[in-house]
């Protein structure tokens, strides 16, 4: 597995926050494969050209697969956003939502409604995959459409 | 390179239904609509209106006004469209103004001058179902609360022919069934839900007690939940005495109705409804809520009951004002102009077949094409109110918001067209030229 030092050899190391951490704490998402190095917008821009492959190569392929998923299917989707204010890990960390109003869009949600269908965004925070001995699919439970698969 | 404009507009409020949703974040490039979240479907289809974005809910919109000349589409000037328009009415004995739910209210009190200048029947679109609920109101009183009332406080809710998936999807999230408030921070956990409707609907799978009747069996079973909260004895079904006893466990309830109510003999279960509620209301607070769904169908009503004091269809025929609290009979109009609705959507085969036979003239004030502009002699193409032109909207429980617009306009307003053809209305009666 590389090393934090090597994966941040190749990052901005800014701490610009566009990421919505700081640059140290990118490294240890990218090292555990929870974030790709794409998601820093840095590495995007010209100056940077080339760090995207190379950390790619420095990170290697992720050792595992995560087990579980979720699937929406978006032909089914109405937008309703019962998922987004059902979900467990919103209702611990989203004030709009616990509110019973949709997120913003720099919110860490897990999915949110854009254009009237559900994005999946930040999967990993879902309960059933952080703690494996959670078994919440509130979001798949209620959805009325039957939209949304967990795997 | 062109730079694209870029401009980005937060909690603006959606028009797509009569919840008016006030927290859509949205992003516009180049002068269309790129992003909007928070939305959902209904209300994307309308701001965004684009194949591009939703292969499903294409829409064509409408560019130049036209009239049909000898079977054919010709393209004509605002001014000429107007003008036949006018022509249209004047020659009329009984013209309709039909519609007007979906329009804001600028637009609702422009087509209530052309009504009166036009000796006109003023139709709102959803007039079965309302104008039962409204005389339910004269009767019984006011059994009323705004939806963030409902939503801090409702323990209990009962859809009685209303599906808000279809209608409003995101009344549940917000103000009833999963929203959470005040006294109510557990949501859809703490709360006690039922459904009655004729088919099965998606509310099956979320409520307690969906009670699926025959169609024409609402009444009787309404008459038995009355039966079995009232003190005395009578024949009632177990579903009824379920639905009964969850009613009077409540501590703060709401009975949503919707558009199904207006297949039943709609009078009566409007009456009873109320009853019901009323005598709910001896113990604890409970509120009869009509589940509006076009944007502004409140708005309509507000604006009759201030410029006229009834509620109910306005008629500016016989010389002096009558009202109509039954639909129109579709046999009966000899001219139409349709602003805000589709009412060739629903109509039936037997009864658009009469309006052709008759010739009767159809005219049609419309953002998109849709059925009723397909039918239509004159068609006229608006902006997208509370998308292109600002409006003011009333929401299903009577707040008025005012709706920026988000994008530029290329096409006049409903409102402003409203008002020339009220003009020129104005000017052919008094026999003088317009200026
Ligand atoms: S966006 Fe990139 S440069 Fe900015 S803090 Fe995150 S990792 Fe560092
Ligand atoms: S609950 Fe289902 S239909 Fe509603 S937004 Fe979520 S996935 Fe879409
Ligand atoms: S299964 Fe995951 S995404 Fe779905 S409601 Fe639970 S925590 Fe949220
Ligand atoms: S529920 Fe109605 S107002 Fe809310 S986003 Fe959907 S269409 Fe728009």
């Amino acid at each position: 597995m590389a090393t934090l030092a090597e994966i941040r050899e190749f990052l901005p190391n800014s701490d610009c926050g566009q990421c919505g951490l700081t640059c140290a704490e990118f490294a240890e998402f990218l090292q555990r494969h929870e974030l790709a190095p794409e998601d820093c917008p840095v590495l995007h821009e010209l100056d940077y050209a080339g760090f995207i492959e190379a950390l790619r190569e420095v990170l290697g392929e992720p050792q595992t697969k995560p087990a579980a998923g979720m699937a929406v299917d978006p032909k089914k989707c109405i937008g309703c956003g019962i998922c987004v204010t059902l979900c467990e890990y919103h209702l611990g960390n989203c004030a709009d939502v616990r509110l019973s109003k949709g997120p913003r869009d720099l919110e860490q949600v897990i999915f949110h409604i854009v254009n009237g269908l559900v994005v999946v965004v930040h999967q990993e925070h879902c309960t059933r995959l952080v703690q494996a001995a959670e078994k919440c699919s509130k979001c798949a439970q209620h959805c009325p459409t039957k939209a949304i698969t967990l795997y | 390179m062109r730079i694209p404009l870029e401009a980005r507009i937060e909690s603006a409020v959606c028009p797509g239904c009569a919840c008016l949703c006030d927290d859509i974040d949205v992003t516009v490039v180049d002068g269309r609509v790129y992003q909007a979240a928070n939305i959902c479907l209904w209300g994307a289809s309308k701001v965004l209106g684009h194949k591009r974005f939703h292969p499903k809910k294409e829409r064509r919109r409408l560019a130049q006004p036209l009239i049909r000349h000898r079977g054919r589409w010709q393209t004509v000037s605002v001014d000429a469209a107007i003008d036949r328009t006018a022509e249209i009415l004047i020659k009329a004995r009984q013209p309709v103004v039909y519609g007007l739910t979906n329009a804001g209210c600028g637009a609702q009190a422009a087509a209530l001058q052309v009504a009166r200048q036009a000796q006109a029947r003023l139709e709102p679109a959803d007039l079965a179902w309302k104008a039962p609920y409204y005389q339910s109101l004269k009767k019984y009183g006011v059994f009323w609360a705004t939806l963030e009332v409902i939503r801090d406080e409702a323990d209990t809710l009962v859809f009685w022919g209303a599906n808000p998936l279809h209608s409003c999807p995101r009344h549940v999230v917000r103000y009833s069934i999963f929203a959470r408030g005040r006294f109510t921070e557990r949501g859809y956990d703490e709360r006690r839900l039922a459904a009655v409707d004729i088919h099965r609907t998606e509310l099956a799978d979320l409520v307690e007690l969906f009670l699926q009747v025959e169609p024409g069996q609402e009444l009787s079973l309404l008459q038995e939940v009355l039966t079995a909260t009232a003190a005395a004895g009578g024949a009632v079904s177990k579903k009824a005495r379920r639905l009964a006893a969850m009613l009077q466990e409540a501590h703060y309830g709401v009975i949503f109705f919707g558009r199904g109510v207006s297949y039943g003999p709609t009078p009566e279960l409007l009456d009873g409804l109320a009853g019901l509620t009323a005598r709910l209301n001896e113990h604890t607070p409970f509120v009869l809520f009509p589940l509006s769904t076009d944007f502004n169908a409140v708005g309509l009503y507000h604006l009759l009951l201030r410029e006229l004091g009834s509620p109910l269809a306005p008629d500016f025929g016989a010389g002096e004002v009558s009202f109509h609290a039954e639909p129109l009979r579709w046999t009966d109009v000899d001219a139409l102009l349709v602003v805000g609705a589709d009412p060739f959507w629903f109509l039936s085969a037997a009864e658009i077949q009469d309006l052709h036979e008759r010739r009767v003239p159809v005219v049609a004030l419309s953002p998109v094409a849709n059925r009723t502009t397909g039918h239509a002699e004159v068609v006229l193409p608006v902006a997208l109110a509370g998308v292109e032109t600002p409006e003011l909207a009333y929401r299903m429980d009577g707040l008025p918001l005012s709706l920026p617009a988000l994008l530029p306009a290329s096409l006049p307003s409903d409102q402003q067209l409203l008002q020339q053809l009220a003009a020129a209305l104005g000017c052919s009666h008094r026999g003088m030229a317009c200026v």
